[in-house]
């Protein structure tokens, strides 16, 4: 009787040490984090086991992808190519293109790098908001063409006066480096909003799945949260960056590629949940700009990502998938897309 | 053998407890702490529900840009700003949510340090 008593406070106190021990984390899987300015956002990376040199390299990573990929910087291989119409990429840069104009193929131009004639002239890259006449898009619109885009190998032309952007997918791209390059330091949980794309590397650190919020377009509230793991959550919204012109109309920056203005599909919000971050970024962008039963169609037919749509009248929809992660705010009614 | 038993409650509860007490202690509260981030420095911190009556500061950016914080019980916004977007301005409040109010223009970042609910947001 005595023996048992001993083991059981042995017991008892081996569990609370434990609690203690799981509560202070272990070094090795201590919280490190690193926040920056980059590709015209703010960026944070929070990686568990991450030493500073570590998020240094991945600050660096999207640091250099910024100087390659940006269309405001003079010197960077896109401005180049929207200047000259004709560059060698770098290898990166190439794959980049290379995968962006296939998402523009398979949303059959829902999504097209080469509308950035039209968003400069909407003054969105300097923040010089105007409206462009009619005039000034029809004579803009030919030039807005994914397929005029010849890439070969690393060669790429434009068509005269084309020109791309590949800040639509930009973000994503970068977070999937970021991960990559997290996981093979080691790191098995991470944490990356970049600019209000989210990228997670595994679970957290307790194994419990990262509790991503998806901001309300309207006001400061949140429209639920979503429980993934290892997963890309972005978000494209008219509210991110938007004007009222002199009508009091609301312009936002996301740009249908067939007409030129800015996209008025009914949709306010699409988050795309899935493996990667590029995919995501951009399909998000295209879904917002396709609409509600255009984006429930081309989901049907994938089924390779899962996403949320809010309209315009305020009706929140998800695929199945995400609506059995997802925990709609309160008063938020979550209907579930179906097979049909 | 009641006497063991009694014994193996009395030690289980203990451990719950202590279990219980260091998780609490080394999960302290942090409450509702916000930092005004400029340009990657933390420039002020503020425990917004230690506030009891409204405020307003204006931050200067290097290169001579303003943003007028609001501070009342509870939340935080930037007022006004003189940057072309005025995005931080439209953000709206910040109480204790993951998404932090962002002035690019002025390198200016007001976050909450204790986040409650969600990890990260999406926007």
């Amino acid at each position: 009787m005595k023996q048992g008593c001993i083991a059981a406070l042995c017991l008892a106190l081996l569990l609370a040490l434990l609690c203690g021990c799981a509560a202070s984390a272990p070094s090795e899987n201590a919280e490190n984090s690193i926040d920056f300015y980059a590709m015209d956002t703010y960026m944070t990376v929070q990686a568990y086991g991450a030493d500073d040199a570590l998020l240094r390299e991945a600050a660096d990573c999207v640091n250099d992808l910024d100087a390659r990929l940006s269309v405001t910087r003079e010197d960077s291989e896109i401005a180049r190519l929207n200047r000259e119409g004709h560059v060698s990429l770098s290898p990166d840069t190439a794959a980049l293109l290379s995968d962006a104009l296939a998402v523009c193929e398979r949303t059959h131009g829902a999504l097209d790098v080469t509308v950035y004639p039209v968003v400069r002239a909407w003054g969105f890259t300097t923040g010089e908001y105007r409206v462009p006449s009619d005039a000034e898009l029809d004579k803009l619109l030919p030039l807005v063409d994914y397929r005029a885009v010849s890439l070969d190998g690393g060669e790429v032309t434009l068509p005269q006066g084309a020109m791309i952007d590949l800040g639509s997918v930009a973000k994503g791209y970068a977070g999937d480096r970021i991960a990559a390059l997290l996981r093979e330091g080691g790191v098995r949980s991470a944490l990356l909003s970049l600019g209000g794309n989210i990228q997670t590397v595994g679970h957290k650190p307790d194994g419990s799945d990262w509790r991503i919020a998806v901001r309300a377009p309207q006001g400061d509230g949140y429209l639920g949260v979503a429980e993934v793991a290892d997963k890309a959550v972005v978000t494209s919204g008219g509210y991110e960056r938007y004007f009222v012109d002199e009508n009091g109309e609301t312009r936002w920056h996301i740009m249908d590629p067939a007409t030129g203005m800015p996209a008025k599909s009914g949709l306010v919000s699409v988050t795309v949940v899935g493996d990667e971050g590029l995919t995501c970024d951009a399909l998000s962008t295209a879904l917002f700009t396709m609409g509600l039963d255009k984006a429930a169609d081309f989901w049907r037919q994938s089924r390779d990502f899962e996403m949320l749509l809010l309209t315009e009248d305020g009706a929140l929809y998800a695929t199945p998938g995400l609506a059995a992660c997802f925990t709609p705010e309160r008063g938020c009614e979550l209907q579930v897309i179906g097979d049909d | 053998m009641i006497k063991t038993r009694t014994w193996i409650i009395v030690i289980a509860a203990v451990a719950l407890v202590a279990g219980a007490l260091s998780l609490w202690l080394f999960s302290a509260r942090t409450g509702t702490v916000v930092e005004i981030v400029q340009d990657g420095t933390v420039i002020e911190e503020i425990d917004l529900l230690r506030v009891r009556e409204a405020y307003r500061f204006t931050v200067t950016s290097s290169d001579g840009g303003e943003n007028v914080v609001l501070v009342q019980p509870g939340r935080v916004c930037v007022e006004s700003a003189d940057c072309p977007d005025k995005i931080c301005v439209q953000r709206g409040w910040l109480t204790d949510e993951p998404t932090p109010i962002v002035c690019l223009p002025h390198r200016l970042v007001i976050r909450s340090k204790s986040a409650s609910g969600a990890d990260a947001a999406t926007q």
